[in-house]
């Protein structure tokens, strides 16, 4: 009942702060030169582009303003995106999809890197492991992920060429088709080998990019809560009943330390979602990373805008579900405090 | 804690512990040179310790290492002679640029924008951050309700995307990443502060205050705040180095003036080369911001486990 009741009131607390979220991104398009560039083509007549003032309210104050941006909001008008010469809601379920196919992979490598190097920090800890583990998860948290991409193109692109650039072959791709717009996932669906041999060789040197910084995340999360349950009770009991060491470690210490953990995997999908603006313009990665930096260079206002209300969207539903999800493994877990 | 010497007591012939402190503030630092004594056991830390103190010295001294550029310092002096030189050649030790632009130099003068990011970023943010979390704290009731909502909602952005979107706005220079940063980090301190405030609230020492009638501002500034702010040195040394990592990030996108010696713009500057094998530009800038971010995480976990009794030995 009290997971139910947690439930209702995070859930109904969402959109009130997505509505404080449009708040925010509302003054920001205030902020710009004139407001009408979020919605006018660069070929629209002077009087259209009056009749789009008009349709919008740009004379009149403030929040008649922004009633009439969220209401367009709603109705899914988001404006014209300069840089994509489209309207934003055309092209963003594209971007969307690519970003969040690179943000799945670069989890699935964080995830499965962090808890193995972590679990083994914690269980043979003050040890070499232990040390090492601990270094990569600061050096981790201190490398600029733009910077890393770049280093990793030198050895892996031009000295070895092993990996190539971009997100998939053109000439492949454009003779498979796309249920789910994951290239990944279409290639397996269309059972077409070269083409998913194709999507996993670009995916994975910008994957391993993203995915380090939240590794380090995980890894330092991982390893002081199995240091935690190593010393529990239960572990001793388990070790006392004669259960392998290895079992131990798996069934019982591990699973427990797995529950705090799932919370700051939340937190590093915000980590993801950021460095995938760096690692998209290295890779080229046809994402909402390389989008909004094309926007930002061409002062495409309604693109930036479109992106930080989408991220946002994703970053909290993500954080909605981790939390949920922590609350039905960990019933210890003083809801809402 | 304050010891109240009778005539009684100061007449006995008993002598008084050497090491008793006299006073609460006293209590307190014994305590920080106790804190500080196990910070530097710590070699990890003391690391993060050399390398900030020799970026320090770096930001200081710039002028003397390398001539100042006229007019603007923060610009590389161009070197068109030699373009794309490798590290070694004499008078570039560490190359240069597309531009002629020292790397050295870059990086030298890059501390200084660096120094003065992070400074100013952080400073700011946590006086605007203390002061809500703990009017929050404080005040309790609606206040704290609505502000923790305001809260939530800026968290709800990615830092670096929402500071990304304000500095887009303002447009491209390195003082709007400046301002953009301070407008999205307040908010981790105002929760911070807010929480240990709440804790330290229900202590019996605070209560005891109260019980005396203390008023509640002097409750707040003498027994409240001090025994709120440890977590909030630790995450402020934290951001010393991430707002640099952020911004750095930020100007590498292009939210920089161009050919600015920041550390960020420098990598970028160098990525066009990266692809014909000149390596040592985007290469060293990058060292440079690593470094920076290293040490201040250095620092802050080695604070942390000796602030928080909890992490001991961990």
């Amino acid at each position: 009942m009290q997971v139910r009741q947690y439930l209702i009131r995070r859930l109904a607390l969402l959109p009130l702060i997505m509505l404080g979220v449009s708040v925010i991104v509302f003054t920001l398009t205030r902020f710009t030169g004139s407001p009408v560039g979020i919605y006018a083509t660069p070929n629209m007549s002077p009087e259209e582009v009056a009749a789009l003032e008009q349709r919008y309210r740009l004379d009149e104050p403030i929040p008649v303003q922004y009633a009439y941006w969220l209401g367009g909001l709603l109705r899914g008008d988001l404006g014209w995106s300069g840089v994509s010469v489209a309207p934003v809601t055309d092209v963003m379920g594209l971007k969307l999809t690519a970003t969040l196919e690179l943000a799945l992979f670069a989890a699935l490598i964080a995830i499965i890197g962090g808890i193995a190097l972590g679990t083994i920090a914690g269980v043979r800890r003050n040890k070499a492991p232990d040390h090492a583990a601990r270094f990569f998860s600061i050096l981790g948290a201190s490398t600029p992920t733009f910077w890393f991409g770049l280093l990793l193109l030198i050895p892996f692109y031009l000295w070895l060429d092993w990996f190539p650039i971009g997100r998939s072959t053109p000439e492949i791709f454009d003779t498979i088709a796309h249920p789910t717009g994951l290239y990944t996932l279409d290639s397996v669906i269309s059972l077409n080998p070269t083409a998913m041999w194709d999507s996993i060789r670009h995916i994975i040197l910008p994957a391993v990019v993203l995915g380090f910084g939240s590794m380090a995340i995980i890894v330092r999360m991982m390893r002081s809560s199995m240091v935690e349950t190593m010393s529990e009770e239960y572990v001793d009991a388990a070790r006392a009943k004669g259960l392998p060491e290895k079992l131990v470690i798996k069934r019982h210490a591990r699973r427990n330390a797995l529950v705090p953990t799932a919370t700051v995997i939340g937190l590093s999908f915000g980590f993801l979602l950021q460095g995938a603006v760096a690692v998209e313009l290295i890779f080229r990665w046809p994402g909402l990373g390389q989008w909004v930096t094309s926007a930002i260079l061409s002062g495409d206002q309604a693109t930036i805008m479109a992106y930080v209300l989408i991220t946002s969207l994703i970053f909290i539903l993500v954080n909605l579900t981790v939390d949920i999800a922590y609350a039905y493994l960990d019933r210890r877990v003083v809801l809402g405090s | 804690m304050t010891m109240i010497s009778t005539p009684a007591s100061s007449a006995s012939s008993e002598p008084r512990p050497a090491k008793v402190p006299s006073s609460a503030s006293s209590v307190r630092w014994a305590r920080r040179r106790e804190v500080i004594r196990e910070v530097f056991r710590n070699p990890l830390t003391v690391i993060g310790v050399v390398i900030i103190t020799l970026f320090l010295l770096m930001a200081i001294t710039a002028p003397l290492l390398t001539e100042a550029n006229q007019p603007d310092p923060y610009q590389s002096p161009r070197d068109w002679a030699n373009i794309d030189v490798a590290p070694g050649v004499e008078g570039h030790v560490l190359g240069t640029d597309s531009t002629g632009g020292d790397v050295l130099y870059g990086i030298i003068w890059g501390s200084r924008l660096s120094l003065q990011l992070s400074l100013t970023v952080v400073i700011s943010t946590l006086i605007v951050g203390t002061i809500i979390g703990s009017i929050a704290a404080m005040r309790g009731g609606r206040l704290d309700n609505f502000l923790m909502r305001i809260v939530d909602v800026f968290l709800a952005i990615p830092e670096l995307i929402f500071a990304l979107a304000i500095a887009a706005v303002l447009g491209p220079s390195f003082q709007n990443i400046i301002l953009a940063l301070a407008v999205v980090f307040w908010v981790k301190y105002a929760r911070i502060i807010r929480g240990e405030i709440i804790r330290v609230k229900q202590t019996d020492y605070v209560a005891a205050a109260k019980v005396v009638g203390a008023s509640s501002w002097s409750v707040y500034r003498k027994d409240v705040l001090p025994n709120a702010v440890t977590p909030l040195v630790v995450q402020a040394t934290l951001d010393m180095g991430n707002v640099v990592l952020i911004g750095a990030a930020l100007s590498y996108i292009g939210l920089a003036q161009a050919g600015l010696t920041e550390w960020g713009a420098m990598v970028s500057a160098g990525q066009s080369g990266i692809l014909a094998g000149q390596w040592w530009v985007s290469t060293f800038s990058g060292v440079a911001i690593l470094l920076w971010a290293l040490a201040f995480n250095l620092v802050g976990d080695g604070l942390r486990d000796a602030l928080d009794p909890k992490t001991e030995g961990r």
